[in-house]
């Protein structure tokens, strides 16, 4: 069984991998065929919750992920609505986790495809993000928890996917409503039809083998278990063979797509993205993914992760392609960094007092 | 393990995992199989006999091997 989830996850990643290359083939931003907290900040930007001109989008893309996994999880039985553990503290944890993301200029999954397409500030960052994963993995041992989550109604449930299904239908039916990029990475993006039909088909998948780019790395700390890393390793190998085939590959640091060579931010940025996801119980792909199965918890984080992102751009916290964090997105990340880290301590301290 | 008497505990938390194999004395971490649950924690596999004062407040449900599937015989 365990060879089998493997193979699963090794297939699901390869179809990440090569629907990541085709989308940014047909449009979308180099490195970037998905990206959750880039997609999330672009969606965020066309609903007029920041302005910053060069990324407002309705990304197809995350609306696909949501609806596939919501529609497999009610086909395979996962479909259970529960909630009430933390959702405060979720929300704040995905806000914080969406800071560190826009100062790298990642979510783990993008952080995979750009270290498959040759940019070795991901591995700056990928290092990072590992690093937070084990401070959190020591927080997880000694008792760290948000909470168990209690069963919650249908209706709660299937809130966040019907209100996905809302917004897609007005971004067809009616488009002024929304801001779009002229220029910039919102301007870039495939074709409607191909970028939602691959959120679909990534949205199903990831659901049906708990696929999570933080989850992979966390089994091999805590239980020496290398299932869930196979996805991860999957879409990195079939990036890589993509870029190669379609000659966007470029080993090196300088002059990457929408990425900056500032090593200390890179660094920092995914080690909150790491420990943040450990606290949330997975990576941002993750969170949506657990979000359209009816966690009111994760749909808690997605909602920080968006409000982090307008954050990040109405306050000048994001990182600038080339350039890096300017001192407002300096002191946000450390300062979000210290906060993940306070409520890690006084949620264990909590669970070890009454144990 | 023999595989007649091997059963699994899933839990709230990855601490409630490490206490219960403490208490129990048996067993080993692993991830919650997926035919149990679309959820990624730490599972116990273990195959000492199973009563319910085994359990705490982290523990959500014991499950037997049954063929090829699992049999729950305990939940919180």
């Amino acid at each position: 069984m365990r060879i089998a989830d493997k193979g699963k996850l090794s297939i699901t990643g390869a179809i990440i991998g090569i629907a990541a290359v085709v989308l940014t083939v047909l449009g979308n931003p180099g490195n970037m065929g998905f990206c959750i907290a880039c997609f999330l900040r672009d969606t965020a930007g066309a609903m007029h919750l920041h302005t910053a001109p060069i990324v407002e989008y309705v990304r197809p893309e995350i609306i696909g992920i949501i609806i596939g996994a919501f529609a497999f999880s009610l086909l395979g039985g996962d479909f259970r609505p529960r909630g009430g553990s933390s959702p405060v503290l979720r929300f704040i944890i995905g806000f914080i986790v969406m800071i560190g993301a826009l100062v790298f200029l990642g979510c783990p999954l993008r952080m995979v495809l750009r270290l498959g397409g040759g940019d070795l500030n991901a591995l700056v960052g990928l290092l990072g993000f590992i690093a937070g994963i084990g401070v959190g993995c020591i927080f997880l041992s000694n008792g760290f928890t948000l909470g168990k989550a209690e069963r919650q109604s249908r209706l709660e449930g299937v809130a966040l996917p019907a209100s996905t299904v809302l917004l897609f239908i007005l971004f067809l039916a009616v488009p002024s409503l929304f801001l779009f990029s002229e220029s910039g990475p919102g301007s870039m993006h495939a074709p409607v039809a191909a970028a939602l039909l691959a959120g679909l088909i990534v949205g199903a998948a990831a659901e049906r083998t708990r696929l999570c780019m933080a989850g992979g790395i966390r089994d091999i700390f805590l239980l020496r278990d290398f299932t869930l890393i196979t996805g991860f390793i999957a879409i990195f190998a079939l990036t890589l063979i993509g870029n190669i085939i379609a000659g966007s590959f470029n080993l090196g640091f300088a002059d990457q797509p929408v990425s900056h060579p500032m090593h200390i931010w890179n660094f920092l940025g995914m080690f909150a993205v790491g420990l943040g996801s450990v606290m949330l119980g997975g990576c941002p792909l993750r969170q949506l993914i657990l979000a359209a199965e009816g966690s009111s918890d994760s749909a808690a984080a997605v909602g920080g992760m968006i409000v982090g992102a307008a954050f990040a751009h109405n306050f000048s916290l994001a990182s600038s392609a080339n350039v890096g964090p300017g001192i407002n997105g300096k002191v946000a990340l450390i300062a979000g960094i210290i906060v993940l880290l306070a409520i890690a301590a006084i949620a264990t301290a909590k669970e070890r007092r009454n144990a | 393990m023999d595989a007649e008497d091997l059963k699994v505990a899933t839990f709230h938390s990855h601490y409630g995992a490490i206490m219960f194999r403490k208490r129990i004395g048996d067993g080993q971490l692993r991830p919650v199989p997926r035919s149990l649950s679309s959820s990624c924690g730490t599972a116990v596999f273990f195959s000492s006999p199973f009563d319910s004062s085994m359990a705490d407040e982290n523990t959500e449900a014991v499950y037997v091997k049954d063929g090829d599937g699992w049999r729950r015989i305990w939940k919180a």
